[in-house]
């Protein structure tokens, strides 16, 4: 299967809410957590929202990186692309 | 609720709201397991179900004393229980322990009651680890409640063949270490 890309904006998309599917991303993939039952509704232990990068938040985890892995990767993280005339518009500093 | 016990936590840096909220995801995973495993200890018959009914017994019985445990400590942080069961069945921490299919399938029971246990453990060292140092009276709950969840574990995996439990079932009183915070 191809990974599709990914910016976090559009992660932020595949929150579990209204029944957009739930996507997480860990160290770079992105995983579609939406058949878990511990990601119902895009939220996990009241703390861990759906459609966000991971990878901090799994250093307080109770349980290794392995539990993602039981579900599908569909996605690659990239970097949300900057347009080069940004900084006209005031878009970066 | 206890007013300044709250602000307490609050002042420790801990957002109570998602506490609370995870404290009555256990307690309705404590309450909801009790319910399935009176299920799944009535169908442990049979030469190979009647040697895991006992230690069954003692889970189910202290998973329903954990659930007593946390119900004051949710009110006391400000927080409640859904007035609907329904409600509160639905947001459990766990899944529901359901018998397997074919229930004289012992390995499948086991299956379900080690996964519903690990899942305890899980929670409650997540909540251990966010209140330690922090919220004294949820963790020191917690630590106790984890106890009794890591003792089911092992007692329910040794039958599994993943190694022995170090220790023996329950003797006397169940809860030894969840009874001091039973009202």
């Amino acid at each position: 299967m191809t990974l599709r890309t990914l910016t976090l904006s559009e992660l932020a998309q595949y929150n579990g809410k209204n029944g957009a599917p739930a996507f997480v991303a860990y160290k770079g993939r992105v995983y579609d957590v939406s058949s878990s039952y511990h990601w119902r509704g895009g939220r996990h232990w009241a703390s861990h929202q759906a459609g966000t990068d991971l990878t901090l938040e799994m250093a307080d985890a109770p349980h290794s990186a392995e539990m993602l892995e039981r579900f599908p990767a569909v996605g690659v993280l990239i970097e949300e692309e900057v347009s080069p005339t940004a900084w006209l518009t005031g878009g970066i500093d | 609720m206890a007013r300044v016990a709250r602000e307490m936590v609050e002042k420790a840096g801990i957002n109570v709201d998602e506490l609370v909220e995870l404290l009555i995801k256990n307690a309705s995973a404590e309450l909801t397991t009790y319910y399935y495993y009176t299920i799944l200890r009535v169908n442990l018959i049979g030469l190979e179900g009647e040697g895991l009914k006992e230690i069954t017994e003692s889970a189910r019985i202290e998973d329903r004393n954990h659930f007593e445990a946390l119900v004051p400590r949710i009110y006391e942080l400000g927080g409640k229980l859904p007035g609907n069961m329904n409600e509160f069945h639905d947001v459990s921490a766990c899944p529901p322990a359901s018998l397997p299919a074919d229930p004289t399938d012992i390995k499948a029971m086991l299956e379900v009651l080690v996964e519903a246990e690990r899942c305890a453990v899980r929670g409650y060292s997540y909540i251990c680890s966010l209140t330690a140092g922090k919220d004294h009276r949820t963790y020191a709950l917690s630590l106790a409640i984890l106890n009794e969840e890591i003792e089911h574990e092992s007692w329910f995996s040794e039958f599994l063949g993943e190694g022995p439990s170090g220790h023996f079932n329950r003797r006397g009183s169940p809860s030894p270490f969840v009874d001091k915070f039973m009202n």
